[in-house]
C-alpha cells in the first residue's frame, strides 16, 4: 500500500513540475494587438454537432485481503493491478425548425482491460424532440435527464434521474423515455419567477427497463420559485413501482462568495433487503428520510470549497452493514474449508443494495479546488474526500486538471480508499486507483 | 426652535442672517444638484452603452504573458437594468454553457451537469481576468450610486460605490468623455481600497440603429501581471425580450435566441 500511495505522490508531483514548465513565461512584454478582432459565426444554422474524445489509462491497485474482493473474485487473481485503456466519445447534435427542436446526445465507450478483455457500450443518453409554442411554454417527449435538486455530490430529490457518480458528479447521465413540459411565469413583486415541470414516465419492461408490480405510468412534477434571491423547489413522484416521493430543495448566496443549498426526500414505504452475518434475509418498510446540507465558499484565494452532509435515510447502519461483510467473510472461509461457494453467491446477490456508492447512513463530502495557482491560466488542482461517519472510513481523491490550449484537457486523478477493516472503503476490490485522461472537443 | 417662531427671526433678521441662509441653502441645493448630475451622467452612459432591451455577440480574448491567446464567442441578451442571459457559442469545449444573471443573483448552466448551479460574482466562467461581473454586467447605475464627481479638461470623473453587498467591486472610479457620454477607463477596488482591475474602453463603433459604443474593452489587472483580457462586441442590436426568457428553466434553450 505504501509503494501504491508513494508512486500516487510521484506522478502527481511530476505532472505539477512539468505543468508549471510548459507555463513558464520568458516574456514579460505582451504582443502587440491588432484591435481590429471580428466575430465570425456568429449567423444562426438550424442545426449544430459537436462532439469530444477522451482517451484513458485507468490502473486499478487490487486489495488482496479487501471481503469485496474476494467476494468479486473467489479464486483470486495473480495481478496486483489492473490496467485498463479506454476510448470514450459523445456525439451530440441538435436541429430546430420553427418552433419544434431534437436534440440527441450520443455515448460509445471502447475499453481493454489488459488482463481481461475488450469490450464496448453505445448508447443514445439523451433524444428528444420539443415542441415550443411560446417562451413560456415547452413540451419535451422522448429520452431525457431531468436533473432536480440542488446536490452537488447527492440528490436525494432527482426523482426522474439514475443516479449520480459520487466519483464524477458533473459526468452526464443516462435519460428515461418520459414525457414533460415546462412551463415558466414571471412576475413583478418578491416571487419573480415560478415555473411548473410536470412528468409522465412509463415503466415496464419495454419502457426504461425498470420491472415491478405492473406496467404503470409513473408521473410528477417540479414547482420552481425563485423569490428573496432564493431558488426553492417542491416536488413529487407518484408511481406504484418506485415508492412514492416528496421532496423540496433551495439555495441562495448569502454573500458574494458564500452560498448555501439543501434538499429533502420523504421516501414512502421504502422496502430495506437486509442479509445478516449468518446469510438469513429479511425486509422492512418504512418511510426514509433522505436530505443534504451544503455549501460553497471562494476564499480570496481563488479557492473554492464545496461542502455537504448527505443523511442517507435507505442507507444500512454500520451494524447492517458489517453484517453482510461478516457473512461474506464467513463464506470465504468456508470456501477455503470445504471449496464451497454458497454463501460467497448468496452475498453477491445482494450487492446491488451493499455495494453500491453511499450505502449507508451518512456521509460528508468535502472538495477543494484552486484556481490557476501559480499563475498558471487553466489549471486547477483539487482534492475530493468522501467520509463515511458511521465506520470512520473514506475516499480521499487528490486531482489536476489543465487545459493548455483551446478544446483540450488533460485530467490526472487518483482515487485513494482508506479505512479499518470491515469498513465500507475499506474493504472495496481496490484500495487505490491511478486515471491519466486527455480529452479533446471538437 | 419652532419653525413660525424661525421665520420670524429670519423675517425680522439682519441683512447678514439672510445672506448667511441664502449661502447654506444654495450649498446644499448645489451639493443635491451635483449627485444628481452623476447618477443622471451614469444612467446616460449606460444607455449609450446598450439599449435597455438588446442581444449582442462579444468575443473574450484572454492573452498570456508568452502570447497565448484563448478566446471565447457568447451570445447575450438583456432586458431591463439587471437581467442578462448568456450562453457560450466557441469554443466546442464550452459550448452550449449557458449564463444568467437577474441583479445579484448568478447562475452557470453547463450541459454535461444538466441543472443550474448558483455562481458568484467573483469566480470566472472562463478563466483569465475576467470574472462573472465583467461577463454578465448589467447596468452600472443598477450596481453603483455615483457618491462625487470631477470635472476635468478631458471629461467626468464619476466615484461610484456599491448600491448591493453581492458585487465584485466595493468602488470604481469611471473616467467619462464628457461628449460622448461613453467610458473612457474604469478602475475597479476592492472593499479593501485595492486596486483589482482597469478596463480600457477602445474603438468607438457605430453598431446601427443610434448605437454608436466602444467596441472592445481592454483589460489588466495588477494581480495578474502580464496578462491582458479583451471583450469585443459585435451585432449590438435592440431586442424585444419577454422576462420568461431570464429564468432557470429557460437557460438551457438560451442558444435557440440567436
Amino acid at each position: 500500500m505504501k509503494k501504491v500511495f508513494v508512486t500516487i505522490i510521484m506522478m502527481l508531483i511530476m505532472v505539477l513540475l512539468s505543468v508549471s514548465a510548459f507555463s513558464e513565461t520568458t516574456d514579460d512584454d505582451l504582443v502587440d494587438l491588432d484591435l481590429d478582432f471580428e466575430i465570425e459565426d456568429t449567423e444562426k444554422k438550424p442545426y449544430s454537432i459537436n462532439a469530444d474524445i477522451e482517451a484513458k489509462e485507468t490502473i486499478v491497485f487490487f486489495d488482496h485481503d479487501a471481503l469485496l474482493f474476494r467476494q468479486k473474485y473467489l479464486d483470486g487473481k495473480k495481478e496486483d493491478t489492473l490496467w485498463q485503456t479506454g476510448v470514450d466519445l459523445t456525439a451530440e447534435g441538435r436541429y430546430q425548425y420553427e418552433i419544434i427542436k431534437f436534440y440527441g446526445r450520443l455515448n460509445s465507450l471502447y475499453y481493454y482491460n489488459r488482463n481481461e478483455d475488450f469490450e464496448s457500450e453505445v448508447k443514445a443518453e439523451e433524444a428528444y424532440l420539443t415542441l415550443q409554442p411560446s417562451f413560456s411554454l415547452a413540451l419535451d417527449v422522448g429520452k431525457k435527464v431531468y436533473k432536480w435538486g440542488k446536490g452537488y455530490a447527492f440528490s436525494p430529490a432527482a426523482f426522474f434521474s439514475r443516479p449520480k457518480d459520487i466519483d464524477d458528479p458533473d459526468a452526464t447521465l443516462e435519460g428515461y423515455f418520459n414525457l414533460g413540459a415546462d412551463y415558466i411565469k414571471s412576475m413583478d413583486g418578491p416571487l419573480k419567477t415560478l415555473a411548473v415541470t410536470p412528468v409522465v414516465m412509463p415503466i415496464g419492461r419495454d419502457f426504461n427497463h425498470m420491472t415491478g408490480p405492473k406496467d404503470e405510468l409513473a408521473w410528477g412534477s417540479k414547482f420552481y420559485f425563485f423569490a428573496y434571491d432564493t431558488d426553492v423547489d417542491f416536488m413529487f413522484l407518484i408511481s406504484d413501482n418506485i415508492n412514492n416521493q416528496v421532496g423540496m430543495d433551495f439555495s441562495k448566496n448569502l454573500n458574494p462568495s458564500f452560498e448555501i443549498h439543501g434538499e429533502a426526500a420523504l421516501v414512502k414505504d421504502y422496502s430495506q433487503i437486509i442479509i445478516d452475518s449468518y446469510g438469513k434475509t429479511s425486509e422492512q418498510e418504512y418511510t426514509a428520510l433522505n436530505y443534504l446540507l451544503g455549501l460553497r465558499y471562494l476564499s480570496s484565494q481563488d479557492t473554492t470549497w464545496i461542502f455537504e452532509y448527505y443523511r442517507n435515510g435507505q442507507g444500512y447502519t454500520a451494524q447492517e452493514y458489517e453484517n453482510y461483510l461478516t457473512f461474506i467473510e464467513k463464506g470465504y472461509s468456508q470456501y477455503l474449508s470445504n471449496s464451497s461457494r454458497t454463501a460467497i453467491t448468496k452475498s453477491a446477490k445482494y450487492a446491488a443494495y451493499y455495494n453500491q456508492q453511499a450505502a449507508m447512513r451518512d456521509y460528508l463530502y468535502l472538495k477543494v479546488s484552486q484556481k490557476e495557482p501559480f499563475d498558471i491560466l487553466y489549471f486547477v488542482p483539487a482534492i475530493t474526500c468522501v467520509y463515511n461517519m458511521n465506520d470512520q472510513s473514506a475516499s480521499i481523491t487528490p486531482q489536476l486538471t489543465y487545459s493548455p490550449i483551446t478544446n483540450l484537457t488533460v485530467d490526472l486523478k487518483a482515487g485513494l480508499l482508506t479505512g479499518k477493516g470491515k469498513s465500507e472503503y475499506g474493504e472495496k476490490v481496490s484500495d487505490a486507483k491511478i486515471t491519466f485522461s486527455v480529452k479533446y472537443y471538437f | 426652535m419652532r419653525w413660525d417662531m424661525f421665520k420670524g427671526y429670519i423675517l425680522k433678521g439682519g441683512k447678514m442672517k439672510k445672506i448667511f441662509l441664502v449661502v447654506v441653502l444654495g450649498f446644499f441645493s448645489a451639493a443635491a444638484a451635483f449627485a444628481l448630475d452623476g447618477n443622471e451622467i451614469l444612467k446616460q452612459v449606460d444607455r449609450n452603452l446598450n439599449p435597455e432591451s438588446f442581444e449582442m455577440y462579444r468575443k473574450l480574448i484572454n492573452i498570456e504573458p508568452d502570447g497565448t491567446k484563448k478566446e471565447f464567442v457568447m451570445f447575450s441578451v438583456k432586458k431591463g437594468k439587471d437581467k442578462i442571459a448568456s450562453v457560450f457559442i466557441s469554443p466546442a469545449s464550452e459550448k452550449g454553457r449557458s449564463t444568467l444573471r437577474i441583479g445579484e443573483n448568478m447562475w452557470l448552466y453547463i450541459p454535461n451537469v444538466g441543472k443550474p448551479i448558483r455562481i458568484t460574482s467573483l469566480q470566472s466562467v472562463t478563466g483569465g481576468i475576467f470574472n462573472n461581473s465583467d461577463i454578465m454586467r448589467v447596468d452600472y447605475s443598477a450596481e453603483y450610486n455615483c457618491e462625487k464627481i470631477e470635472t476635468t479638461d478631458s471629461g467626468y470623473t464619476l466615484y461610484l460605490k456599491a448600491r448591493m453587498k453581492n458585487v465584485a467591486y466595493e468602488t470604481v472610479t469611471m473616467f467619462i468623455d464628457s461628449e460622448k457620454l461613453l467610458p473612457k477607463k474604469i478602475e475597479c477596488y476592492a472593499a479593501s481600497g485595492m486596486l483589482i482591475k482597469n478596463l480600457y474602453f477602445k474603438k468607438i463603433k457605430d453598431f446601427g440603429n443610434g448605437i454608436v459604443r466602444p467596441a472592445i474593452i481592454e483589460t489588466s489587472s495588477p494581480l495578474n501581471k502580464g496578462y491582458k483580457s479583451y471583450i469585443v462586441f459585435a451585432k449590438v442590436k435592440k431586442r424585444q425580450l419577454v422576462d420568461e426568457i431570464f429564468s432557470l428553466n429557460y437557460m438551457h434553450k438560451i442558444e435557440g435566441l440567436q
